[in-house]
């Protein structure tokens, strides 16, 4: 059985054909990248799939349970249990440090842990760091503080939206890296993004225009580019 | 274009715009509510202590020198003093007749009772109607001067309505003495006549006055043989509280230099008008009953300092308040100047564009509360004295410039703390 | 770490982390606490104090002696007393009349208590001084003027008994030339003035039976029947006039409704024997009059102050809750209920209240104190209730202003949240 399956859904605003009958299948431990331009109906399939937005037909299939007709009270509850969720613009409280800010999904989920806080934010490389409040952390720093965030309470899927959109190259290598590092424990990835370079280094990359996958890529040198990157990452 | 972005603020930013106009609007509502109230209480508690009755006494000249305590032995009546009743009327012609309220003459004489009591037989005026020069109506007497007398048998004497000439209202002791009632007549005899009197009223009035019989003026006259004389004048006036002006000219208005007399003679002092009224009737003597006056002047004064405090507190309150909300919406605000800055806008073109947004929502805002507080002022004035609250015009700039002040007050310290932030730091990250 | 550990860091984080925007907030509540304390306690203060300042008007309350031939001294006037709460009374003179001949001419003596009379009738005008000595004597303005005397002068008063004891006879005119009288001391004057009547008409024999030097430290004006009088001490006349220590007439000031006056008139009449109680209406229902008035002012005044004040937090509370949309859509995509969102922002909130509640309660205590002791020159009484009444009203409206817009902001969905701006 696949992690996440969307079967045949649409999403209409109107006139406008966000999504438009489209299916897709995610099995367990894969990292997909949907790629495509604005306003191809890439934030309402993640909103779809983030459980903040519910298809105007079709069914989601979620660790087989159908989300599309949950109410908004469950749907938080499975958002809250099973997906980890990654912002462009990182999305912190800003008045709490990088560690508080990782122990509040804690504290929604279950019960806050600092240890094991710290340890997700020793994962992403922020150990010195976390006493820091957001503004005192750079951009890169603050998204991998977000990604420790999704990663803390072990989610099933980890669902990042425009993850690198407002990093420079360095910080986005970093963040493409752990990303490898979540793909090599079986994680399961589902990264939307406009960017060619993002897209690439995934396992599979899903092309959506007007609404619609136009193109699927399985991206074949996807496991020889895994070892030298990490590799440098950890330098 | 600057009106384009105005515009734009407003339209886009509506339910921001309209909590501060709200905010506004309750602050400037307070400011002129309380602002009204404050300027009007000091004639409103005025009018309420005119129920302690007159706080001026007009005697004649002679009397009020030489004390007519032992010339009143009876026979020597002729040589006593009198005020003339034709000029009673003038009262109400002196500077300060609008602030006359009430007055009523008095005659007194002594009557023979039937069983042998004697008692002080007063001619008054009850509600008497008065049609003055100068074309006003006037309804005047005891029933107002003495408020606090208690009817404890009968009615207040209606003098419009009672057709019987002869109709009195006697003290609760006579009454309780003679064994008389409302209803029942009394016989009075003076040296001069005599009457059976018609009580329609007892009073109680906690004082000597509880001894005496009022009864209308020309019967009192007729049976006194004093046709068109009066004893003394009581007068109830708003005065404005004693200053060291008004108690250097109490002792002599000689001794004021030029502009210090027109400013007393100008001002409602009790002792300017005691001095009009003097200037008015003929040989007479007017002096301020100092337990009403001063009491007045005290009790005034307090009350109105009180609301000036009260007045400040809530306009602090306010103040405070609205310049806080601004100074947050317009922190707020950060990622918009944020990006006018980047786009090359200069300092003053952006702090152009805030300012005119929030000072325009200001006036919008103070004019509606203007209106509303203005109504708060009127419950307030109808509630606690049954009266309008007086609008004074001098409200109106001071609101204006309160809320403008509040406002700038309000937004100006943040703008300039947001323009020294970079560009770039506004805009990635907080 | 439990939960509730990290719900109090969470809140002390956002309250300590983001001190300018609370500060906003707190100030917004402290200010309304502070109108809110300061207000009803002036409110509740108001009476007092401006019943205070109506004793101004004088004595409320007179005791005469009970029946025509009655006479009282000291001794029924402490018993009186012991009926009335001391702090409510502001002064008792006690007046005895007789008749005295100054210069000749017959006057109505008072012999009273100075400071008595200065408490009873602050309404007194003095050019020159109160008596202060033996000897002293005050002259009403009517009899200065009669006499041709000024302060520093000196005179001698005499006093002959029979003069002065007439038989109870009925009331003369005497008192016709009266325009101003407040109080019952006109049956004893009444008597008194006969008597001087008939020593008038008795004629040129007058023998003083004894005498005094006495000088003049002011003249009294009240523009009322007082400045028919002389004023001297109680000893100096029981001096004079040998022995008697009779009193005719006590003046009471006292700083209670009308309502309670009557209380303690009767009291007085079914304990004391000797002296009847007698409320001066004029002034008591007056009082009550304007002082139901004045609370009713205070009253309105404070109650639309107030609910304004309220909006005004509640709208400053409003925007700064409204300002965190973001951040409540954030909390709703990691996963919190609609429930515990509410919770921690309304933890905020309540606590923001509080603190502000206790800062406004005691500013609006000192501003009240202030107040007081600007126009009333007293101290104002602490209402101990009001403290946690202030703090549960900013608590509360602190709380409402929070609850509408996180409820409103939890109703949205958190992607358009956290996509827009």
């Amino acid at each position: 059985m696949s992690l996440l399956e969307l079967k045949s859904i649409s999403k209409i605003y109107g006139d406008l054909h966000a999504l438009d009958n489209v299916s897709l299948k995610v099995e367990k431990g894969e990292w997909v990248a949907i790629m495509g331009p604005s306003g191809s109906g890439k934030s309402t399939m993640m909103n779809i799939i983030g459980c903040m937005d519910k298809p105007t037909s079709g069914q989601v299939l979620l660790d087989g349970v159908d989300i599309s007709k949950e109410s908004d009270r469950n749907l938080t509850a499975i958002r809250r249990d099973k997906i980890g969720l990654i912002f462009q613009q990182f999305h912190l409280v800003n008045y709490l440090t990088a560690l508080e800010n990782v122990m509040v999904a804690q504290y929604y989920h279950s019960v806050p842990d600092e240890a094991e806080a710290m340890e997700a934010l020793r994962r992403v490389g922020l150990a010195d760091r976390a006493k820091h409040l957001p503004s005192q952390l750079s951009g890169g720093e603050q998204q991998r503080v977000c990604i420790a965030r999704a990663l803390i309470n072990y989610p099933e899927l980890i669902l990042a939206d425009e993850p690198t959109g407002n990093l420079d190259e360095a910080n986005e290598n970093i963040v493409l890296e752990i990303f490898r590092q979540l793909h090599a424990e079986g994680t399961t990835l589902v990264v939307v993004t406009h960017d060619p370079e993002v897209g690439e280094v995934a396992q599979r990359t899903v092309v959506l225009e007007y609404g619609k996958i136009t193109r699927e890529i399985h991206n074949e040198s996807f496991e020889a580019k895994t070892a030298p990157a990490l590799a440098e990452a950890r330098n | 274009m600057f009106f384009r972005m105005i515009r734009g603020a407003f339209v886009r930013q509506k339910g921001k715009m309209l909590m501060i106009a709200l905010t506004i609007a309750l602050g400037a509502s307070l400011a002129t509510a309380m602002l009204n109230v404050m300027l009007d209480v000091g004639d409103k508690i005025n009018q309420e202590l005119k129920t302690y009755g007159a706080n001026i006494t007009v005697v004649p000249k002679s009397s009020s020198v030489l004390n007519n305590l032992y010339e009143v032995e009876g026979g020597e009546e002729a040589q006593e003093a009198f005020l003339r009743e034709d000029e009673l009327g003038k009262i109400k012609t002196i500077f300060w007749a609008f602030n006359i309220v009430d007055f009523a003459p008095f005659i007194d004489t002594t009557a023979d009772l039937d069983s042998g009591e004697e008692v002080r037989l007063v001619g008054t005026w009850f509600n008497h109607h008065l049609d003055l020069p100068t074309g006003e109506m006037l309804d005047t007497g005891v029933a107002n001067l003495r408020t606090w007398w208690d009817i404890s048998d009968g009615v207040w004497l209606d003098e419009q309505a009672e057709s019987d000439p002869n109709a009195a209202m006697i003290g609760a002791m006579v009454a309780r003495r003679e064994g008389v009632g409302a209803g029942d007549t009394l016989h009075v005899k003076t040296r001069y006549g005599e009457a059976d009197l018609k009580v329609v009223g007892v009073f109680d009035a906690g004082s000597d006055e509880d001894e005496e019989i009022y009864a209308p003026m020309d019967l009192v006259q007729a049976l006194s043989d004093t046709d068109g004389y009066l004893t003394s004048i009581e007068v109830s006036a708003l005065t404005t509280p004693d200053n060291e002006l008004a108690i250097k000219a109490a002792k002599d208005p000689s001794a004021l230099s030029v502009s210090q007399y027109e400013t007393w003679y100008c001002t409602a002092y009790v002792s300017s008008i005691c001095y009009q009224i003097q200037e008015v009737i003929t040989d007479s003597v007017a002096s301020p009953v100092r337990q009403v006056a001063d009491s007045e002047g005290a009790i005034l004064e307090k009350t109105e300092f009180l609301m000036v405090l009260i007045t400040i507190l809530s306009l602090v309150g306010s103040g405070l308040g609205i310049c806080n909300l601004v100074t947050a919406s317009v922190m707020e605000r950060s990622n918009e100047i944020g990006l006018l800055k980047a786009i090359g806008a200069k300092d003053s073109a952006i702090s152009g564009i805030v300012l005119t947004e929030i000072v325009l929502t200001g006036i919008v805002g103070a004019v509606i509360g203007y209106f509303v507080g203005f109504g708060f002022a009127q419950i307030i004035g109808h509630t606690v004295f049954g009266s309008s609250i007086e609008m004074k015009a001098m409200v109106i700039p001071i609101v204006a410039m309160l809320t403008v002040a509040v406002t700038l007050a309000g937004s100006i310290p943040a703008i300039r703390m947001l323009l020294r932030l970079r560009p770039a730091e506004v805009l990635h990250g907080r | 770490m439990t939960k509730q550990k990290m719900f109090l860091r969470m809140i002390t984080a956002s309250l300590v982390r983001r001190r300018s925007r609370m500060l906003v907030a707190l100030l917004a509540i402290a200010v309304g606490a502070t109108i809110l304390s300061g207000l009803v306690t002036i409110y509740y203060d108001v009476p007092r104090q401006m019943g205070a300042e109506f004793r101004n008007y004088g004595a409320n309350m007179i005791l005469v002696p009970s029946g025509n031939d009655a006479a009282f001294n000291m001794d029924a006037v402490e018993e009186t007393l012991g009926y009335i709460k001391p702090d409510q009374l502001v002064g008792v003179a006690p007046y005895r009349y007789e008749t005295v001949r100054i210069h000749e001419q017959p006057i109505v003596a008072a012999g009273t208590d100075m400071e008595g009379a200065k408490a009873t009738s602050p309404y007194w005008h003095i050019n020159g001084a109160w008596p202060d000595a033996a000897g002293d004597i005050l002259l009403g303005q009517k009899v200065a003027d009669q006499l041709g005397l000024k302060p520093g002068d000196t005179l001698t008063v005499s006093y002959a008994a029979e003069e002065a004891e007439p038989a109870a006879e009925p009331k003369t005119d005497a008192q016709a030339g009266e325009t101003n009288r407040l109080d019952a001391a006109s049956q004893a004057e009444g008597q008194e003035e006969s008597g001087a009547d008939e020593a008038q008409t008795t004629g040129e024999d007058y023998v003083p039976d004894a005498s005094l030097d006495m000088m003049v430290t002011g003249i009294l004006e009240t523009g009322g029947s007082e400045e028919e009088y002389v004023y001297l001490s109680m000893e100096d006349l029981n001096g004079l006039t040998g022995g008697s220590d009779k009193l005719d007439v006590v003046e009471l000031s006292v700083s209670a409704d009308q309502s309670e006056l009557k209380q303690y008139g009767s009291d007085i009449e079914n304990n004391v024997d000797d002296v009847t109680p007698r409320l001066v209406k004029r002034v008591t229902e007056s009082e009550s009059t304007v002082l139901t008035k004045l609370q009713a002012l205070v009253f309105l005044v404070t109650a639309v102050v107030l609910v304004l004040t309220m909006i005004c937090v509640a709208t400053t509370m409003t925007a700064a809750v409204t300002e965190r949309r973001k951040e409540i859509g954030l909390r709703k995509a990691l996963g919190a209920s609609n429930r515990s969102i509410i919770g921690e922002f309304m933890g905020e909130g309540l606590l923001l209240g509080g603190v502000g509640g206790l800062i406004g309660a005691g500013l609006g205590f000192a501003f009240a104190q202030a107040v007081s002791m600007k126009v009333f020159n007293s101290s104002i009484t602490f209402q101990p209730l009001l403290l946690p009444v202030t703090i549960v009203v900013s608590v509360l409206v602190a709380g409402c202003a929070c609850l509408l817009p996180v409820k409103s902001a939890t109703e949205v969905d958190p992607a358009v949240v956290l996509k827009g701006e």
